[in-house]
């Protein structure tokens, strides 16, 4: 597996996991870039190749070439699930900042 | 010093501290399914497939409207999706990822192109003829893991697949 978010997989146990700190929704790389979508999934290949037992985790080098807030990934319409628990989104936010 | 990925970085601060309350935070204790891989990679045979909710035009799009009704619920089924598709030939609908991108380069998610690049190259053994997206919003996934999935596999086998490159939105 390929994956932005490597902290999920704890919850299940992967055969092999490779971690790549890219926007969701953009896991092997930007729109057009070839040469970087290639770097991605030719290490994702080599992990494969090299892990040897199981819940390996490989973390990819590479850095986005966006500040987060810039990315654009979320979707165009607010997510039903998070529009449902708006109020305890909101409430883990303030929390987490005390 | 080795890089140790943020899977939070992107994610807005209030919805990052909701979700990680139900992240554990040590690794997987349970046993973890394993198949060592019996030949190099330039022998191997694999297919992709992603969570980002990519369908054929010609195929029914996963469903967004009743999950707009049932907001815990998540489009359980798969699509198959020829490794030679193109852009023009896909529908994406995924309500928790901009699916604009996916629409412009499918190789962000689904890289068909770059694994038939590797293909002709030797640098994998080959692409099979199909490839495959699910929908990854699954709070229940008993539907997705008893009925869709092994419908998946099965045809994987049938065209001889040794590994799969998983991709999630």
């Amino acid at each position: 597996m390929l994956t932005p978010t490597p902290e999920f997989n704890r919850e299940l146990g992967f055969p092999r996991t490779v971690a790549v700190e890219y926007p969701y929704g953009r896991p092997v790389g930007e729109v057009g870039d070839v040469k970087g979508q290639r770097e991605v999934l030719l290490k994702t290949l080599g992990a494969l190749e090299n892990a040897k037992s199981p819940g390996s985790v490989v973390n990819l080098p590479f850095e986005w070439h966006e500040a987060p807030q810039d990315t654009k990934w979320h979707p165009s319409e607010i997510s039903p699930i998070v529009k449902l628990f708006l109020s305890e989104i909101k409430k883990a936010g303030t929390e987490s900042r005390r | 010093m080795t890089k140790v990925v943020d899977g939070f970085k992107f994610m807005p601060p209030s919805l990052g501290a909701w979700i990680g309350k139900d992240i554990p935070t040590e690794n997987y204790q349970g046993e973890i399914p394993w198949t060592p891989l019996k030949k190099p990679i330039k022998e191997v045979r694999f297919s992709l497939m992603t969570s980002a909710g990519i369908s054929l035009k010609t195929d029914p799009p996963f469903d967004m409207e009743r999950e707009r009704q049932e907001p815990a619920w998540g489009d359980p089924t798969s699509r198959e999706l020829p490794s030679t598709i193109r852009e023009e030939e896909i529908n994406v609908n995924h309500l928790h990822v901009n699916t604009d991108y996916i629409k412009q380069d499918i190789n962000i998610i689904l890289p068909l192109s770059r694994f038939t690049e590797f293909e002709k190259e030797g640098i994998i053994g080959s692409l099979a003829p199909t490839c495959y997206s699910y929908y990854g919003f699954q709070l229940d996934p008993t539907i997705l893991l008893t009925e869709t999935m092994p419908k998946v596999a099965s045809r994987m086998k049938e065209e001889e697949v040794e590994a799969v490159l998983l991709t999630p939105a």
